[in-house]
C-alpha cells in the first residue's frame, strides 16, 4: 500500500480537477492522468467516490418530486384556450406589418417620382433660363455690343424693327433706375436662336431683357419649380455662369432679365416686367388677325411706324 | 418577412411535454414552494407555444425549454431580489465552511440530501441541478444561465462541496450515521 500525503501538490490538483472529472468535462489527456492517479492514490479515490455518491443520491431524491397530478392537464388546456388569441395577434400583426409596409412602398414611390419629376424640372428650368444668359454674356459682357452714351429712341427703334420696337416704352417704363442703352435683335453663335435684346446700365451694373420664341419648348409647371407668380406670369430663377437669371413665357416667347445684381433683386425687376411684357406679347398672338403679321398687334398697343421685321 | 409557419398544437405538446417532469423539479427546487413552481412552468410552456415557430423541429427541446425556464427564473428573482434583498451568492460564514473538506454520511436519505440541497444559496443550487441531475454540460449551462463557464465550473466545485457540508449537518441533526470513509489529512491510503 501507498502512503501519500495529503497535502502534496499532486493530490491538490486532482482534486481540483474531480469535479470536472465527474462532469465529464476534462480533456483526455488530463482524465488519463486523473485516472492514473486514483489507481495509486486511496485519498484521492475516496473523495471521488463520496462526490459520486452524493451526486448519485441526489438524482435519486431529485426523481422522486413529481410533478402535481393535474399539472399536465392544466398546461394542456390553457395552451388550447390561449391559442386562439396568439394566432388572432399573429394575424393582425402581420396585417398591420403588411399594411405599414406597402404604405411605406408607395410613400417612398411617390417621393422617389416626385423628386426625379422635380429633378428633371430643375434641368430643363436651367437649360431654357441658360439661353438668356447665353446672350446676355456673348452680346452684352463679353461683345460689349453697347454705346457709352445711350442710343436715341429712334434708332433703337429702328434697330428693333416694327415687330419688337413697342416693348422699348415697356421696358424702359419698367426698369426704374436703369437706362437703357442698346436695343437689337441678335444670334450667339452655333445657333440659329434669335434674341430682341435689351441692354440697360444703372445700379453699377450691366442688366440685360431678354426675349426669344419658345419654338415649341415650354417651362415645367411645379411649386417647387417656381420662384412666385406675378401679375399671371410664373417666374422661374436661378444662378447660371456667374449670374443672376429670372425668366417667364408668354403664349410664344420666353423672357429673362440677366444681370449680377443678385438673386433677389434680380426677381425682382423680373415681377415688374414680366406681366406687362407677358401682357403685350400674348395681345400680339391673340389679337392677331389669321395669316396677318405680328406687328399689328404690337403697333396697336404702342402706335409706331410698321415694318416686316420678325425674328 | 411576414411569413409565420403555421403552428400545430400537436406538434408543440409531442416535443414539449415530454420534459413536463424534469422542469417541474428544477422549479420546485428552486423555488420556496410548489405552487410557484406550477405557476412558472405553465408560463413556460405558454411562451415556449408563443416562440415555437422559431424552434426547429428535431433539435433540442428540453435544453430550449430549460432555456426558457430558467430565463423566466432569473426575471421572477431579480423581482424579489428588489422586494427582499435575497442573498445572491454564499455568505462569508458559508465561504469559511467551504474551506474544509466535509465528511459524507454513510447512508443519505432522499430527504436529507433534498433538505441539504434548499439551504444551499441560490446561485449554486441551480448549477448543481443543471449539471447533476439534468446533466447539462458546462457550456449548455453557461449559456442558459448567460454566465462564463469559468464561474459555472466554480459555483458547480462549491456548490457540491456546500451540499456536502450541508448534508453532514443534516444527518448529524437527525441523527443518522455519519461515518465517513473520507480520509482525515495525513491519513494513508
Amino acid at each position: 500500500m501507498n502512503v501519500l500525503d495529503f497535502n502534496s501538490k499532486h493530490c491538490e490538483r486532482i482534486r481540483g480537477q474531480l469535479d470536472a472529472y465527474l462532469s465529464n468535462e476534462l480533456l483526455v489527456e488530463t482524465t488519463g492522468e486523473v485516472l492514473k492517479h486514483l489507481e495509486t492514490c486511496e485519498s484521492c479515490s475516496l473523495a471521488l467516490d463520496s462526490r459520486t455518491r452524493v451526486r448519485e443520491a441526489l438524482r435519486k431524491a431529485v426523481a422522486t418530486q413529481l410533478p402535481p397530478e393535474g399539472l399536465g392537464r392544466a398546461i394542456h388546456e390553457r395552451l388550447r384556450n390561449v391559442q386562439p388569441g396568439y394566432f388572432r395577434q399573429f394575424r393582425s400583426t402581420n396585417w398591420v406589418l403588411a399594411l405599414a409596409a406597402l404604405a411605406l412602398v408607395i410613400f417612398a414611390g411617390a417621393v422617389g417620382q416626385q423628386w426625379l419629376r422635380v429633378r428633371r424640372g430643375r434641368r430643363l428650368v436651367s437649360s431654357i433660363l441658360l439661353l438668356g444668359v447665353s446672350d446676355h454674356l456673348h452680346c452684352a459682357i463679353k461683345g460689349h455690343n453697347y454705346p457709352e452714351a445711350a442710343n436715341p429712341p429712334d434708332i433703337l427703334r429702328a434697330k428693333l424693327g416694327p415687330t419688337y420696337e413697342g416693348l422699348l416704352q415697356i421696358v424702359e417704363s419698367k426698369l426704374p433706375g436703369f437706362q437703357v442703352l442698346e436695343a437689337h435683335i441678335c444670334t450667339v453663335p452655333g445657333s440659329p436662336r434669335k434674341y430682341v435684346h435689351f441692354i440697360a446700365r444703372g445700379r453699377g451694373t450691366i442688366l440685360s431683357v431678354i426675349l426669344t420664341k419658345r419654338e415649341g419648348e415650354s417651362l415645367p409647371v411645379g411649386r417647387l419649380l417656381a420662384a412666385k407668380v406675378a401679375g399671371g406670369a410664373t417666374l422661374y430663377k436661378a444662378r447660371l455662369e456667374g449670374m443672376d437669371v429670372a425668366g417667364f413665357e408668354s403664349k410664344g416667347y420666353f423672357g429673362f432679365v440677366v444681370s449680377d445684381l443678385g438673386e433677389n433683386e434680380v426677381t425682382h425687376i423680373a415681377t415688374g416686367l414680366a406681366p406687362a411684357l407677358r401682357k403685350a406679347l400674348n395681345g400680339e398672338i391673340k389679337n392677331r388677325p389669321s395669316g396677318a403679321p405680328a406687328l399689328l398687334v404690337l403697333h396697336a398697343l404702342v402706335p409706331l411706324p410698321m415694318t416686316t421685321q420678325h425674328l | 418577412m411576414f411569413y409565420r409557419p403555421k403552428i400545430r398544437i400537436e406538434d408543440f405538446e409531442a416535443a414539449a411535454m415530454p420534459h413536463l417532469a424534469d422542469l417541474y423539479r428544477s422549479a420546485s427546487l428552486l423555488l420556496s414552494n410548489s405552487a410557484e413552481a406550477e405557476d412558472l412552468v405553465q408560463e413556460v410552456y405558454l411562451e415556449a407555444l408563443k416562440s415555437f415557430h422559431r424552434f426547429e423541429l428535431g433539435t433540442n427541446c428540453r435544453a430550449w425549454l430549460f432555456k426558457i425556464l430558467f430565463h423566466r427564473l432569473h426575471h421572477l428573482r431579480r423581482r424579489l431580489m428588489k422586494a427582499s434583498k435575497l442573498e445572491a451568492f454564499a455568505s462569508p460564514a458559508e465561504q469559511e465552511r467551504l474551506m474544509a473538506e466535509p465528511p459524507v454520511p454513510q447512508v443519505i436519505q432522499d430527504e436529507d440530501i433534498l433538505l441539504a440541497l434548499k439551504k444551499l444559496p441560490f446561485d449554486f443550487r441551480e448549477v448543481l441541478l443543471l449539471a447533476d441531475v439534468e446533466e447539462f454540460s458546462y457550456k449548455e449551462i453557461a449559456n442558459n444561465l448567460k454566465i462564463p463557464l469559468g464561474t459555472v465550473m466554480s459555483r458547480l466545485s462549491r456548490g457540491r462541496k456546500l451540499l456536502r457540508t450541508e448534508l453532514f449537518q443534516v444527518a448529524r441533526e437527525y441523527g443518522i450515521g455519519s461515518e465517513s470513509k473520507e480520509p482525515r489529512k495525513g491519513e494513508s491510503a
